[in-house]
């Protein structure tokens, strides 16, 4: 059983003029964590791969086809627009400002 | 949460530390040169220096990243604290009935926790080094990258320390490692003095178990580790011939401290020595600016008070001699008067209880 202290409200530590970047800057550094942690995953992954003779490296380091290229377009876009859209500050249900 | 995630991240934000210590330490320090290189004097109070730097973009993310890397470090998805909460089970079995060696191991259930301790969770490591039963692992885990320019070598400054008590004089007997935590400071002490017999005390019993397991199957040297506090020891007066701590003194009041030298003396014999190594060496006023933030930044409530303290007149009140600060070169490859990167400005605080 986890014994863990709750998150309570301590007094926090800020150091810019605006303690939104203070914060916002926490969520940078705790995505950049995750990608390092995804990265060093999919190295180990790809090497465990290549050890057992499944994964060719080189036609996964090599430039994707046209085919191939389409294939991922759409998706592509759609995580574009996802990561985006918030820039536009638009809103889809109706209510007070 | 898997090993290989939580080394990865440890590794990420370690390395985010070293590009601190290297790249954005140096750039703050250059950056407060440029603004002083006019100066007529240049600032001698830590307030004159953050009017000067306290306020850029620079000296802004420098504060920021010192804060929460620690705390990304400890208490992040993949900080100390969760990855060995996950493995609770087999961490407190590997210690399970080691109070059962009395001779390795003394706790104490009813010692009194003083409030400066139990109040501030200090390294940021939460809920203190001492309340939940795993915290001497999670804190042993984390010493091992307080330094990111040590590397693996951390452990050599306390080699090197224990050296250089070793070169000052005779061999001791009977040595008292006060504030010992889980042992790191402890360890070269009975490794180099084997045939000494090595009291070892601290106020958390966590850690104290993980210097008892270690020194366990380590060491065949009369080495014991008892829940104590350094300020009220139970020993005799003049039981020992070497009386030491390491990064303890920076944790304590101005009155405990005190107090500390004061229980120190008391229980050194005639003739016998006192090394302490701590943080206190800040020459300038940049130095104690940076040691300042530093000591807020990772809850170190009284670092600042500690190096306000003259260590030579209060030895020299507690009839202290020999008495000597000496600035420590903690690796090789450090120049501990000035150094062009971030580190801890080490200090070795001795002295010498005079013959009967």
């Amino acid at each position: 059983m986890s014994l863990a202290p709750e998150l309570v409200d301590l007094a926090e530590q800020t150091f810019f003029e605006d303690p939104a970047l203070d914060r916002a800057f926490g969520v940078v550094m705790a995505l950049a964590t995750e990608v390092y942690v995804l990265r060093n995953r999919q190295q180990a992954l790809e090497r465990l791969l290549e050890e057992a003779g499944v994964l060719d490296r080189a036609a996964l380091d090599g430039e994707p086809s046209d085919q191939e290229r389409r294939a991922n377009a759409d998706d592509r876009a759609e995580f574009t627009r996802a990561l985006m859209i918030s820039l536009l500050g638009k809103q889809q249900s109706q209510g007070a400002a | 949460m898997d090993d290989r995630s939580f080394i990865a991240a440890q590794d990420f934000i370690l390395d985010v530390k070293r590009f601190w210590t290297t790249e954005i330490y140096p750039a703050l320090k250059a950056d407060y040169e440029n603004r002083t290189a006019s100066f007529e004097s240049v600032p001698d109070t830590s307030e004159e220096v953050e009017a000067l730097i306290g306020s850029t973009t620079l000296y802004r993310f420098y504060a920021w990243l010192e804060r929460h890397l620690q705390r990304l470090k400890y208490s992040g998805r993949y900080g100390l604290y969760p990855y060995h909460d996950g493995k609770r089970r087999e961490l407190m079995a590997s210690v399970a009935g080691i109070e059962i060696a009395a001779d390795r191991l003394t706790l104490n259930p009813d010692l009194p926790i003083p409030e400066y301790y139990r109040k501030v969770d200090i390294h940021q490591h939460p809920g203190g080094i001492w309340r939940d039963e795993i915290a001497g692992f999670v804190y042993e885990r984390g010493a091992r990258s307080t330094t990111p320019l040590m590397g693996k070598a951390h452990k050599d400054l306390h080699q090197r320390f224990t050296s250089f008590v070793a070169n000052q004089g005779t061999t001791p007997s009977h040595i008292l490692d006060m504030g010992c935590g889980f042992g790191k400071s402890t360890r070269p002490f009975y490794e180099t003095f084997k045939e000494a017999i090595v009291d070892a005390i601290d106020l958390s019993a966590p850690c104290l178990k993980v210097g008892a397991h270690e020194a366990g199957y380590c060491t065949k040297s009369t080495v014991r580790y008892r829940q104590m506090d350094a300020l009220t020891t139970d020993y005799d007066d003049n039981t020992f011939d070497l009386v030491t701590s390491t990064m303890l003194i920076h944790e304590l009041p101005p009155a405990e401290i005190n107090q500390l030298f004061q229980e120190a003396t008391r229980v050194l014999a005639p003739g016998g020595r006192m090394a302490h190594l701590d943080f206190h060496h800040v020459p300038n006023a940049f130095a104690r600016f940076i040691h300042d933030g530093h000591a807020r930044r990772n809850n170190e409530p009284f670092m600042s008070s500690w190096a306000d303290i003259d260590p030579v007149a209060l030895m020299a009140e507690k009839g202290l001699i020999n008495i000597e600060i000496i600035p420590f070169q903690e690796a090789d490859d450090v120049d501990p008067l000035n150094n062009p990167f971030w580190r801890f400005p080490w200090t070795i605080v001795y002295g010498e209880k005079a013959p009967a």
